[in-house]
């Protein structure tokens, strides 16, 4: 298998290598034009194919995007091929990458996430490849001149500066996930942030897009610099950053270290940023809401669970106790209420699609935390760790399906500009009654009513957290009951309340669809690959609720939990 | 025959799968062929049905040749599957079967949708409507019988969806508020019932691969439980159950999701849907809490009489016809909790009694109001008078369905009333009076309606036309009438000859009392 030379077997990085060798590509094509190179002295003119003027093939804005298409759906097919083959791949690629059943069940996820990105982008190429940004007609440029020279420049420039954006970003989640050293952890997911972050502002001549780039940026840099601060403080404790090494140091510890807490504590803040934890999540509705639907999407499904990796790793990894109760367990317990409460009660009061979705993933990463913090309550034993591990990694996993398939149907209104408005939804039902339906089905997902595979996540999570907390109590009377039951278990309870009240506020989106009428009459313009992907999706968040492929998803993200967790 | 189990299977997924092919193939073909497929739409979902109605009979009937459904004891299924694993995680199964308590509603839907599906089969946009109403169907039979209660709470939630849009897309002027209205008030009221069962799934087992959705283990699981934490659990299923049925005070849903819902839809909601909160309610509230039961027992009377009394005194002030029928349909519903609180075998078979009665003659009665909508567009009580000169059948019909539902003799309703207020003088004495009296109450309100709409007027040839009348008065169509002779038929039917259903429900009721309730009783205390 493994070559002599390097000692790495390259094939365990497919999915990566082909990502990359797409990434030349890209770079590489769009640039082939007739240049030719004069041999001095002689009129022999020999063509060098790069620059010049470009052919009619590689001026296609169409390119990048069907390269990009080609080179995640070969990746993706590679990483299948690594989930799906008996035994899966594994093993270590240097000292720093470990291919497992759960770094590539990450990279799946991540793949799938950008593949879907790619083809709802090829909604936003327009038809006329030459076309140009139109000229102001006054001295004094009106503001729909603005929108439309916004909209041409976005749809038209710069196609490949995005698909290569999304390919880095694609390529630096994938091999974060396999990463077992911290170092090398930080520098993929900085690759992958520092794309986004370009995603984000993506859309820099309009205001949203600019303030939403700056404070993405701007916010992401300082908790990554916190990151860095505490890693280096870790380093400082024990010299390796190996996630082994640091682990053993840890267990070994017989008294807390001030200097590893710190460190993981700031490390904390980092990943919190990255999943959108409060109160670290303040400049993510505005990211979401100023970036194309398209990329909040992959904000809330790619990046969140880029997030969580680092942050299982970390900390259920590195810094969990032999036995009992790690030291942020409360600190986590605490987050992860307040976020989902926050999350939900900003969702409840906001009139913006976008941010509606946005706060919903603060939500959810709360549902989330709070299963973290059930492992690191020390009180469950290893069965039902591995449970609730498996119950995040399978939350994580659908929520490609049915979050990632809201974004992209809001992404079809998007063009018309009203994404960013609830009347944008408005008579969906009318214009397309199987996209309509689709998102119907996806806000069901979201808000977790069964058959849809939003419940079965929820309920795999508060059946691990309750199961830690031994039961529901046994005594007679409530007062009694109350005091006699574990703090873990009131998690259970913060969860299904939040529950409840999200469901107002995304059925109040489902519902619009198909109260009140659209101003216009015209149908909705979504295009042949990205309508069947989002039909896709919608029968995909029932088929993981219930059913074998709900078995088959659990499976794997058992094994990838089992993987995971030592 | 090996296939048995199949039955149940096929009555609640089939026409789920046919409606849901019939909403969406259009959309996926091109414009012409959609438009044909459309054209034979409401043709195949009638067939459908009335396929499905033959199956039912069979099954019900066969089995009652073949199968004895006395034999069926409690706790026992007939037509019981084996369970096939869902989601085996968390101890879900596909796990159906059929007992006395849920075979009649069974036939009852099979019966109620191809009528609802006949009285409106000039319907608008019969493309949609009619596999709407189908996916009704295998929702509504999918919670008759599942016995996983993850699967139940699926289709006690996906009965909502057609419904919801029935109202929104058919309803009257005020269609938008009264959708709205009827989903979120008996969503969130399926929420807290859905959290009342996921408390009873948590206390099935100490971990995870120990739980299970399961009847029998969910069932069992109020014994583990503690006593404080069961009556938690019995009055978070009790708001569930009680706003779907609807009890007073959780009732105000239904008179405007009434009046605003096109006709089959109301035949459908009174006929089968208000019966999923009494299954409901005796299926698992009080099989698995019977101690909770009998200590709340005079919530359930206060419920049942504040529903009786009070529904019947609001019927006497309405001027709606349809608005009137609604409220009814909540004081009939107050009877079946009457019926409950006796803790009588005689009052719980008259319970059963009443759902399987009251899903014959509220259809019935809807589809009356309907049809005044419909040809004469107003449902104002003395807007129009002496109808039955220009719509005899109407008129006729009409005097049937409010003489059956105030409790005439030899009318299904008059049976499982009797059966009550027996019951329940029998365990409460001469509190039977205020039921008892609450019936002439409902008398009255009839047959003043009735009275004043097809009879009084001043001129027996012309009466008084409503003044939203264009043109001249006709009378109902043929699928309208023979929809409501059918009905009418069988609550005279049922009304002679209750035998058929009746023997089945007594039996499984005394059994409930003597394998749960008594014994409930006992240790509460409480003299049977």
């Amino acid at each position: 298998m493994s070559s002599e030379v390097s000692g790495i077997s390259p094939e365990l990085l497919l999915p990566e290598l082909i990502m990359l060798a797409g990434l030349v590509a890209l770079i590489i094509v769009p640039n082939i034009g007739d240049a030719r190179f004069r041999i001095p002295l002689t009129s022999l003119r020999i063509p060098t194919l790069f620059g010049g003027t470009r052919f009619e093939i590689t001026r296609d804005p169409r390119i990048p995007n069907r390269i990009t298409i080609a080179t995640l759906l070969a990746s993706l097919a590679a990483a299948q091929l690594g989930l799906l083959s008996p035994g899966g791949w594994s093993g270590e690629v240097g000292n720093v990458l470990l291919v497992d059943e759960f770094s590539i069940l990450m990279t799946n996820i991540f793949v799938s996430v950008l593949f879907l990105c790619a083809v709802a982008t090829t909604h936003r190429i327009p038809a006329d490849p030459g076309a140009t940004a139109p000229k102001p007609i006054s001295a004094q440029p009106s503001s729909a001149w603005v929108a439309r020279k916004t909209e041409a420049l976005y749809d038209n420039r710069r196609q490949v500066d995005f698909h290569i954006l999304l390919l880095t970003t694609g390529l630096g989640m994938s091999l974060m996930a396999k990463s077992t050293h911290l170092f090398m952890l930080f520098v993929c997911m900085e690759l992958a942030s520092l794309s986004s972050y370009v995603l984000v502002g993506f859309h820099k001549e309009s205001e949203e897009g600019g303030e939403a780039g700056t404070k993405y940026f701007i916010v992401g840099s300082v908790a990554s610099a916190v990151g860095i601060y505490g890693m280096s403080l870790l380093y400082l404790w024990n010299g390796d950053l190996s996630i082994s090494g640091l682990s053993s140091s840890w267990q070994s510890m017989e008294q807390l270290d001030p200097l590893a807490t710190a460190g993981i504590g700031m490390m904390l803040v980092a990943f919190g940023f990255k999943v959108g934890a409060a109160p670290f999540h303040l400049a993510i509705p505005d990211a979401y809401s100023g970036a194309s639907s398209i990329v909040a999407g992959m904000l809330a499904t790619a990046s969140k669970a880029m997030g969580f990796v680092a942050l299982l790793r970390v900390m259920l990894l590195v810094s969990m106790p032999v036995s009992g109760e790690a030291f942020w367990f409360f600190v986590m317990a605490v987050i992860s209420v307040v976020t989902m409460t926050w999350g939900n009660l900003a969702a409840l009061s906001s009139d913006n699609p976008k941010r509606v979705l946005a706060y919903s993933s603060v939500a959810h990463a709360g549902y989330m935390l709070a299963a973290v913090a059930a492992i690191g309550s020390g009180l469950a034993d290893a069965e039902t760790k591995a449970m609730i591990a498996t119950a995040i990694l399978f939350h994580l996993s659908v929520l490609v399906v049915f979050k990632l398939g809201a974004f992209l149907v809001l992404s079809t209104i998007e063009t018309e500009g009203d994404s960013h408005r609830i009347e944008g939804l408005h008579g969906l039902a009318r214009r397309d009654p199987l996209i309509a339906g689709s998102m119907f089905v996806f806000m069901l997902s979201l808000a977790g009513v069964p058959p849809f595979s939003g419940f079965l996540s929820k309920l795999l999570m508060i059946n691990g957290i309750v199961t830690a907390s031994a039961g529901t109590g046994g005594a007679s009377s409530i007062l009694s009951w109350a005091s006699s039951v574990e703090p873990v278990f009131w998690l259970a309870v913060a969860v299904v309340l939040n529950s409840a009240l999200s469901l107002f506020y995304y059925l109040r989106i489902g519902l619009v669809m198909f109260f009140e009428p659209h101003e216009g009459t015209a149908g909705l313009s979504c295009n042949f690959p990205l309508r069947p992907f989002i039909m896709l999706l919608a029968v995909l968040s029932m088929a993981f609720g219930i059913g074998p492929a709900s078995e088959f998803l659990v499976d794997i993200a058992s094994d990838a939990a089992g993987a995971l967790l030592p | 025959m090996g296939g048995e189990w199949l039955i149940l299977t096929i009555l609640s997924l089939v026409p789920i799968a046919v409606g849901l092919f019939l909403l969406i193939l259009p959309h996926l073909l091109p414009a012409g062929t959609g438009n044909q497929v459309r054209g034979i739409t409401r043709n195949v979902s009638m067939g459908v049905s009335l396929g499905l109605f033959v199956v039912s009979t069979w099954a019900a009937a066969t089995s009652l040749g073949k199968i004895d459904w006395m034999s069926i004891e409690f706790g026992n299924f007939a037509l019981e599957n084996t369970p096939i694993d869902l989601i085996p995680y968390i101890g879900v199964s596909w796990h159906v079967g059929a007992d006395a308590l849920s075979l009649p509603m069974i036939w009852l839907t099979a019966l109620i949708v191809p009528i609802s599906m006949l009285v409106e089969w000039d319907a608008k946009r019969g493309h949609v409507f009619h596999p709407l109403l189908l996916l009704m169907q295998g929702a509504m039979v999918g919670v008759f019988v599942s016995l996983d209660l993850f699967v139940f709470y699926v289709f006690w939630e996906l009965t909502l969806i057609p419904m919801f849009f029935l109202i929104l897309m058919w309803g009257g002027d005020d269609r938008r508020y009264a959708a709205m209205k009827f989903f979120i008030y008996t969503f969130t009221a399926s929420v807290v019932m859905l959290v009342g069962i996921l408390v009873m799934y948590f206390n099935t087992g100490s971990s995870i691969a120990e739980r299970s959705f399961d009847l029998d283990s969910i069932l069992a699981s109020g014994s583990l439980m503690s006593e404080g934490l069961r009556h938690l659990v019995w009055l978070l299923l009790l708001i569930g159950f009680a706003t779907k049925m609807p009890s007073v005070p959780v009732h105000t849903w239904l008179p405007d999701a009434h009046v605003q819902a096109p006709t089959a839809g109301s035949m459908i909601l009174a006929g089968v849907m208000l019966k999923m909160g009494a299954y409901g309610f005796l299926r698992v509230a009080v099989t698995a809490f019977p101690e909770s039961t009998v200590v709340f027992t005079s919530l359930l009377l206060a419920l049942g009489m504040a529903s009786l009394v009070y529904g019947a005194l609001v019927c006497m002030g309405q001027t709606n016809l349809k608005r009137m029928v609604a409220y009814s349909s909540v004081s009939h519903m107050g009877l079946i909790f009457l019926g409950i609180a006796t803790m009588q075998p005689l009052g719980i078979a008259g319970a059963l009694f009443m759902m399987f009665a009251h899903g014959i003659i509220s259809p019935l009665l809807f589809a009356i109001s309907g049809a005044f909508k419909h040809h004469y567009h107003t449902l104002e009580i003395g807007s129009m008078r002496g109808i039955a000169h220009h719509s005899p059948w109407l008129s006729g019909h009409m005097m049937l369905g409010w003489m059956a539902s105030l409790g005439l003799p030899m009318m299904a309703g008059f049976v499982a009333e009797v059966a009550v207020l027996i019951a329940f003088w029998m365990t409460f004495g001469w509190l039977v009076l205020l039921p008892a009296l609450t019936l002439i109450i409902t008398a009255v309100y009839y047959l003043v309606s009735m009275q004043r709409t097809i009879f009084e007027s001043n001129d027996p040839h012309q009466g008084i036309l409503p003044e939203t009348l264009h043109g001249e008065p006709r009378d109902i169509t043929w699928h309208e009438n023979a929809g409501m002779t059918i009905l009418g038929v069988l609550t005279i039917l049922f009304g002679i000859l209750p035998f058929f259903f009746w023997d089945m429900m007594s039996f499984w009721s005394s059994e409930l009392i003597e394998t749960t309730l008594a014994v409930a009783m006992e240790s509460e205390g409480v003299k049977p």
